[in-house]
């Protein structure tokens, strides 16, 4: 017993050390001082620091990414440790948490093995890793081990059987599996050998408690039958396999995408406060003196921007839920940031003088590949519905979609490179406030003839109902502005409208990459609100929704802004709003999550509330949904682009909706409400499908009849 | 290739117009550039970007407001401007008159081509390009939807659209074209583009100090919108024979169709 005299123990060294000086050990010290030195050499030659010296000089604006360390570090710690956004997908959660719960307890066991023998009981004879405390030790480095083994023969299964088309496939990810497993089990078959050696054996002290090992003694009786000679070799040989294995799996850490065990805590540990906004303002000084706008080469994001790309490990999660990937659109949110990481390397080779020193190169000198177009494609760029999918599903909170947003701006702002039909869409905006391009007199035309409030009138309102666009200018829609104004007017909320003093709140400007019509816009509408001294608005569009409550704070706009489902909710929760008429027939009904409300604002509850409150009766949730909702395809800018490549995605989506029984989907969402419509009518579903507003739905069940006693006599006439 | 661009403003196409005796209520109008000089602008901007010489510049008439669609086409890329600031002046001109006028700018630059757009889109004349080749003295060849130049800058090889077809001329410069729908895709004028815009020189000019005397050949006298789009009909009855006949007598007899 290593001369400790502990009998409910083991000797730590059994069957390694000679007799006399122990040499093995000292041995191991040199092969571990070695296998560090080799990692970080292995840091070096893996381009680790000359990708950081890269990332160093990025020069992009950053917000402090430490400060309130403290939260920083226990959000850190319980989203580590918890695998809280790990567990969100139970196949891989499991498997990944099973295998780095089993790598930290046995790290732990390690560390706790290692302090008794090699530093403890040398300088001052205790041995503590006795009675209790070792069997205690003994049976959780087993079960984690096993986990752990558990955890890498499913992640096996799933590279080898299940490869779901998202994943990507190189090399290392299945040497690392292996690599993982190689260790574990030489591990438990020597400890499966000491135990048949010294354990198993009625006259041991700790045969009584040799179950305290499960995985080590039921090995075990796989080696019952060699004699004590046989043991002790093959214990031996596979000692030091395992021992060399797990050396050198700490310097394969610093080849291959294991570097993730540092650097996804690290990126966890410096993520934005809050997720919203996800894309920076560009501060309004900089559209006067600034040279350049957008992004183009590298340097010009941010330090964090680039260190995204040493988190991210391929997962692929990213890519699952992409809407453009899934319609085969050129884009993986995932290749993006490869890609990145990979130019990250090409250029510091073009930048790096022979000192090691990094220089920011001048366009006339850099003639390597170039960000936009080499790196990361136009169609890539143009792909993204800002659907926010990407960024909600990445464990290690990795801003995938805002670095395109960057790369928009510049070939908007810059080159004037951008899809055809868009250039209507910014003319439409800049001239008439909207994307449509229709007369900025006729925005409030929808209202006529339905006595809705109007700020210039009536002064002041508790609550500005901020139409949008759509609600405006949107056949479609107005119906569901009408829906909204009557509903407000019947629960008594005093509201009013701005009429033709409304602009467009500039939503798709800023994802498309204008940020200077985004701005102008912005600004307007914040000037026209300060001026009615507007505290609370009520949004019909999700995307006004997110950019008035976010985006316009940036610039000095700071409204309480609510979506329209939020207050209607509230308001049949406090009995201003009755709905106890009857909807008619939906047929079994599907929610369609607006990406806006759901990801960008955490807006779930409230929709489903106000459907369960208007008596739909069979309600049913589509694949995916809440957080893991598919886009329609209309955001980013996408509502007004030609969609040429690959699949629609809103036909994708409404094949969800049929392919999840339901007779109606509900959106919340005059985008979503337009795809979807289109949607049906394009897969000739009208027979089957319908899709609605909420609105529509809860004017119909409050028994308002939306029709002015104006569009009656129209739709006489017609 | 030194090129002049000759611009009107006018009002957006979604705009709303109301008539005010012979001209319209100006108030609350958004004002853009003529599309079709957007055209000529962009022709003139890529033929100096082909030739990688020369200097584009920008006339118009108009009022305080015109340098707006001065500076868009100065955004666009255009080098210098002069504005013919003449509120009075562009008040009562007719196509004449400005003709005139854009031709007096005109005459005191260097070019080897002029561009106009083929008609602005408010009052739809379509005359100037005409008339100002005549006061210039140079050729003109109007709804042009190619256009290339000699390396020599001597002539210009156009081809401008006729009645079904499309007809290919020779003509040497210097000379007035001006452009229809087709001849290009104008650009979004870049955000420095914008900024720079700004900074460039335009040269502010009455048209009495450019010397023009000739006034306005014709008057407005009045002006009117086009009817209002009458409602649709629904013929009412459950009977469809009673329809259809009810049908054809208003085809027959109300709008006299058949």
């Amino acid at each position: 017993m290593h001369g400790s005299g502990a009998e409910i123990s083991r000797e730590v060294f059994w069957n390694i050390l000679g007799p006399g000086f122990p040499t093995e050990q000292v041995l191991l010290y040199i092969i571990a001082v070695g296998a560090f030195l080799l990692f970080f050499q292995g840091l070096a030659r893996g381009g680790f620091f000359t990708r950081l010296k890269a990332i160093m000089k990025a020069q992009g604006p950053e917000i402090d990414r430490v400060n309130k360390p403290w939260e920083r570090f226990w959000y850190t710690v319980i989203d580590v440790f918890g695998q809280k956004k790990i567990l969100r997908e139970p196949f891989q959660g499991i498997f990944h948490s099973f295998i780095l719960w089993g790598f930290i307890a046995l790290v732990i066991t390690t560390a706790i093995v290692f302090a008794q023998a090699d530093i403890i009981w040398p300088i001052w004879h205790v041995w503590f890793m006795k009675d209790g405390f070792y069997l205690g030790l003994s049976l959780f480095a087993d079960v984690f081990g096993a986990l752990a083994i558990i955890g890498v023969l499913m992640a096996l299964y799933r590279r080898y059987v299940m490869k779901p088309k998202w994943l990507d496939e190189k090399a290392e990810d299945k040497i690392v599996l292996w690599f993982i497993l190689g260790i574990l089990v030489t591990g438990f078959v020597v400890e499966g050998l000491r135990i048949q050696a010294t354990e198993a054996n009625p006259s041991s002290p700790m045969y009584q408690y040799i179950w305290t090992s499960p995985v080590g003694r039921t090995m075990a009786f796989l080696f019952s039958g060699m004699s004590i000679e046989a043991i002790k070799g093959t214990h031996f040989m596979l000692w030091w396999a395992h021992v060399l294995g797990a050396f050198g799996f700490i310097i394969y850490i610093a080849y291959s995408k294991l570097l993730h065990i540092f650097m996804a805590p690290a990126n966890i540990f410096l993520r934005a406060d809050v997720q919203n906004p996800p894309i920076k303002v560009m501060p309004p000084e900089m559209f006067e003196n600034a040279e350049t706008f957008g992004i183009h080469k590298l340097e010009e994001y941010s330090w964090k921007d680039l260190f995204d790309s040493e988190a991210c490990i391929r997962c692929g999660r990213c890519v699952e839920v992409c809407p453009a990937f899934n319609t085969d659109k050129p884009l993986k949110p995932r290749d993006v940031i490869q890609n990145m990481r990979t130019y990250i390397e090409q250029k510091a080779k073009f930048a790096m003088d022979l000192n090691g020193n990094y220089r920011i190169l001048s366009d006339e000198e850099y003639t390597g590949p170039a960000l936009i177009g080499d790196t990361i494609e136009k169609d890539t760029i143009w792909a993204c519905t800002t659907c926010m999918a990407c960024v909600e599903a990445c464990p290690c909170y990795i801003n995938q979609f805002p670095k395109l947003i960057e790369l928009r701006r510049y070939l908007v702002m810059m080159e004037s490179d951008f899809p055809a039909e868009v250039l209507d869409v910014f003319k439409g905006m800049e001239n008439n406030s909207n994307p449509w391009s229709i007369g900025a007199h006729v925005r409030a035309d929808w209202a006529k003839g339905h006595d809705i409030p109007l700020m210039s009138e009536k002064g002041g309102a508790e609550y500005l109902f901020y139409v949008g666009c759509a609600g405006a200018f949107d056949d479609l829609n107005k119906k569901v502005a009408i829906s909204l104004a009557k509903i407000f007017k019947a629960a008594g909320l005093d509201f009013a409208i701005l009429g033709t003093e409304e602009g467009c709140c500039g939503d798709s400007a800023k994802k498309i990459g204008n940020e200077y019509i985004y701005q102008a816009l912005a600004m307007a509408n914040i000037e026209t609100f300060k001026a009615y001294n507007v505290k609370q608005i009520i949004t019909m569009c999700p995307h006004g929704y997110n950019t008035l409550k976010h985006d316009y704070k940036e610039l000095g706009g700071n409204f309480e802004v609510f979506h329209y489902t939020e207050i209607l909710d509230k308001l049949i929760k406090d009995g201003s709003l009755k709905l106890n008429q009857p909807v008619g027939d939906l047929g079994t009904v599907t929610y369609h999550d607006s990406c806006y409300l759901g990801r960008y604002n955490n807006v779930y509850k409230q929709p489903r509330n106000i459907l369960k409150a208007a008596g739909v009766g069979n309600m049913v949730e589509m694949a995916s949904h809440h957080a893991k909702s598919f886009c329609c395809g209309a955001g980013g800018g996408r509502m007004w682009m030609e969609e040429d490549l690959g699949a629609r995605i809103n036909q994708t989506r409404t094949k969800e909706v049929e392919a999840a029984g339901a007779k109606t989907v509900c959106t919340a969402c005059p985008f979503c409400y337009t795809m979807l419509s289109d949607g049906i009518k394009e897969l000739e579903l009208s027979e089957k499908l319908q899709a609605i507003d909420i609105a529509v739905l809860v004017a119909k069940a409050a028994g308002i009849d939306i029709k002015s006693s104006d569009a009656d006599e129209k739709e006489a006439a017609s | 290739m030194n090129t002049v661009v000759c611009i009107k403003q006018v009002p957006d196409t979604e705009t709303l117009i109301k008539v005010q005796g012979a001209g319209i209520v100006q108030d609350g109008v958004k004002w853009v550039m003529n599309p079709y000089d957007e055209f000529a602008v962009e022709e003139a901007l890529r033929q100096k970007e082909k030739m990688k010489a020369g200097a584009v510049t920008v006339v118009s008439l108009g009022p305080d407001r015109a340098i707006e669609a001065i500076r868009t086409a100065l955004a666009m890329g255009a080098d210098t401007a002069v504005h013919i600031n003449d509120a009075a002046f562009a008040e009562k001109a007719d196509p004449y008159a400005t003709a005139a006028a854009l031709a007096a700018a005109v005459k005191g630059l260097t070019y080897d081509a002029v561009f106009v757009g083929k008609q602005a889109i408010d009052d739809d004349a379509g005359q100037v390009p005409a008339m100002l080749g005549e006061m210039l003295g140079i050729p003109v060849v109007t709804m042009v939807i190619k256009f290339d130049v000699a390396d020599d800058k001597s002539k210009a090889t156009v081809t401008r659209e006729v009645e079904g077809g499309v007809a290919v001329i020779e003509v040497p410069l210097p000379a007035v074209f001006s452009a229809q729908k087709g001849l290009n895709e104008p650009r979004y004028a870049s955000l420095p583009g914008i900024m720079k815009a700004k900074k460039k020189p335009v040269d502010a000019k009455t048209a009495a100090a450019l010397g023009v005397t000739e006034g306005p050949k014709t008057v407005v006298k009045e002006m009117s919108l086009p009817p209002a789009r009458q409602a649709g009909k629904k013929i009412a009855g459950d009977d469809a024979a009673a329809k259809a006949k009810e049908l054809a007598r208003i085809l027959h007899e109300d709008v006299k169709a058949v």
